[in-house]
């Protein structure tokens, strides 16, 4: 496991079994104090028990898991007092009005009655759910449940928000949103987890992510580390403002043109990525050229999930 | 506010407002009362020499053999419904005392069918009072007595619905455990009545139905604990 500085989340050998059957295995992290940690991994991979265990909604399994130093069953009151959550499908009292349900987790959770007065309506408002303020929750479609589902977990203002599949079930207007809120809460320090299938979103939003398969975890890490520790190729695109004759890079090794004034570098495996940049922008500037853009365009996650899930051997 | 009281409040106010208790408090009563008007008093006991049964002592039996079994069914069918429904989770991972969800339950269910009650035996006694009937110190103290047994009743009843509420998987389970091992149980705080062997039995029998209670509900918190979800 990496150890990261000012860690909020801890979890060390977490193995679960279920009827003998093992969920999780040895599973090791650390979050650090407003990261981004985006938990993905196949069906059944052991995200959403992971998630509960931290929410302390499973109590039978081995291993430490601590927030903000507290055991998430020892010290139960102190870590859940730190915790918002979400669970893959919200579910509310057939009586309740949206508003009444709100009203009553925050009260739980121990948010003062003038503050959900002021902070209900503001998220209901940001949600688009002003109007079904006084609708029962049951009434409610799918995406709309988990909006409320949403609003219950940010309510208290955690200092962890553990969001399992937050983004299933919202339209695209309402997953930008989620994706917003997530940018501005660890923009206030918020720390983050969250579990999706929806990777190009997890890439939006997440500083690091953990793969999971098979009950353990594939690996961790920000993109760059993930696609450097795979030995995946980095690509470099570059596209000049004014052209050099001859183009100093042109004949270089990993070469593509891409269009009249665009080219594609690949560097291999092990490749200095930057270190290229640099050498392509002097060797440019010193033959007289002029740069519009340069940059890496690493692989995506989905890339990168494939080869970590579907590679040979992956599982095991 | 405690969030066992928060919890209390809540489910008085999610149980007053369910169409069950709307049928307990209001439309019970008025279908018993209106039966009782209409089947000829000879009918029901005595015949023209014998005793009258009063709408009192009528509601009473009603109560009696309806109280016990709504109140475990209705405490059990909610705590299983939101169990499947995954309610639970996101009331155990704030920071209150899981146990307190299902005493909550338990109080709710107790109170508004003992409302029910009250109702129905009051209903029962104005209309003794619009026939005629003088209510006197024994009727009202013997009233009492009935509420106070419905009342032990109830709460047994009650903490039988919350066990297997807790325990059993699906609302078919529970119904059945209700209805074949509830209704036993339930039974248990009369046998000193029925063997009529004690004094004070009306008493012993109310002391056995609160301790059962108790432990009921103590070994229903202990398992509500313990729950995973």
């Amino acid at each position: 496991m990496r150890s990261v500085a000012d860690p909020l989340v801890r979890v060390v050998g977490l193995t679960k079994q279920y009827y003998g059957q093992s969920v999780l295995a040895n599973v090791s992290f650390e979050i650090a104090r407003g990261e981004v940690f985006g938990y993905i991994g196949p069906n059944g991979a052991g995200k959403t028990t992971t998630l509960k265990i931290l929410a302390g909604l499973i109590r039978k399994f081995d291993g430490e898991v601590t927030v903000a130093g507290a055991h998430v069953l020892k010290d139960r009151a102190k870590a859940h007092a730190l915790i918002g959550y979400l669970p893959q499908s919200a579910g509310f009292q057939n009586w309740r009005t949206v508003e009444s349900a709100l009203d009553t987790l925050g009260e739980l959770s121990g948010v003062p009655a003038d503050l959900r007065k002021r902070r209900i309506p503001e998220l209901l408002e940001r949600f688009g759910l002003s109007a079904a303020r006084t609708k029962k929750v049951k009434e409610l479609s799918g995406g709309m449940t988990q909006k409320v589902g949403l609003i219950q977990a940010l309510l208290h203002e955690p200092e962890l928000l553990v969001l399992d599949e937050p983004l299933e079930g919202l339209d695209p207007p309402g997953r930008r949103l989620l994706k917003d809120i997530i940018r501005e809460r660890r923009h206030a320090g918020t720390t983050v987890l969250f579990s999706s299938h929806i990777l190009s979103d997890v890439e939006d939003v997440a500083d690091r992510v953990g793969i999971l398969n098979a009950g353990k975890l594939a690996t961790s890490g920000s993109l760059r580390e993930l696609t450097a520790s795979f030995g995946l190729p980095v690509e470099i695109d570059v596209e000049l403002a004014v052209v050099p004759d001859p183009v100093p890079f042109a004949s270089d090794r990993g070469v593509t043109v891409r269009g009249p004034n665009q080219w594609r570098v690949t560097v291999p495996d092990g490749g200095d990525a930057d270190a290229l940049i640099h050498s392509m922008i002097e060797r440019t500037l010193a033959a007289g050229g002029k740069i519009r853009r340069i940059g890496t365009a690493e692989p995506d996650l989905d890339e990168l999930f494939a080869q970590y899930i579907l590679r040979p051997g992956a599982a095991a | 506010m405690s969030p066992t009281r928060i919890l209390i409040r809540d489910e008085l106010m999610g149980f007053a407002k369910s169409k069950v208790m709307l049928v307990m408090w209001v439309l019970l009563p008025l279908i018993a009362i209106a039966g009782y008007l209409v089947i000829p008093t000879d009918a029901i006991l005595g015949g023209d020499t014998g005793p009258k049964l009063s709408a009192t002592a009528f509601m009473g039996f009603l109560m009696s053999s309806l109280a016990g079994t709504v109140s475990a069914l209705m405490v059990a069918v909610d705590i299983i419904s939101e169990k499947n429904r995954k309610v639970y989770e996101l009331f155990v991972i704030r920071p209150i005392r899981p146990d307190a969800i299902i005493w909550a339950k338990f109080v709710a269910v107790f109170t508004c069918v003992t409302i029910a009650c009250v109702v129905s035996l009051t209903l029962g006694m104005t209309i003794d009072r619009i026939r005629g009937t003088q209510i006197t110190g024994d009727m009202l103290y013997d009233a009492g007595k009935v509420v106070l047994a419905l009342i032990g009743v109830i709460a047994l009843s009650a903490g039988v619905g919350v066990l297997f509420g807790v325990l059993a998987k699906t609302i078919l389970v529970a119904v059945i455990l209700i209805l074949y091992v509830g209704q036993n149980l339930a039974i248990i705080p009369m046998i000193p009545m029925y063997l009529g062997l004690l004094p004070r039995a009306f008493w012993i029998a109310m002391v056995i139905s609160a301790v059962l209670t108790a432990l009921l509900l103590w070994g229903s918190g202990r398992l509500f604990r313990r729950t995973e979800y």
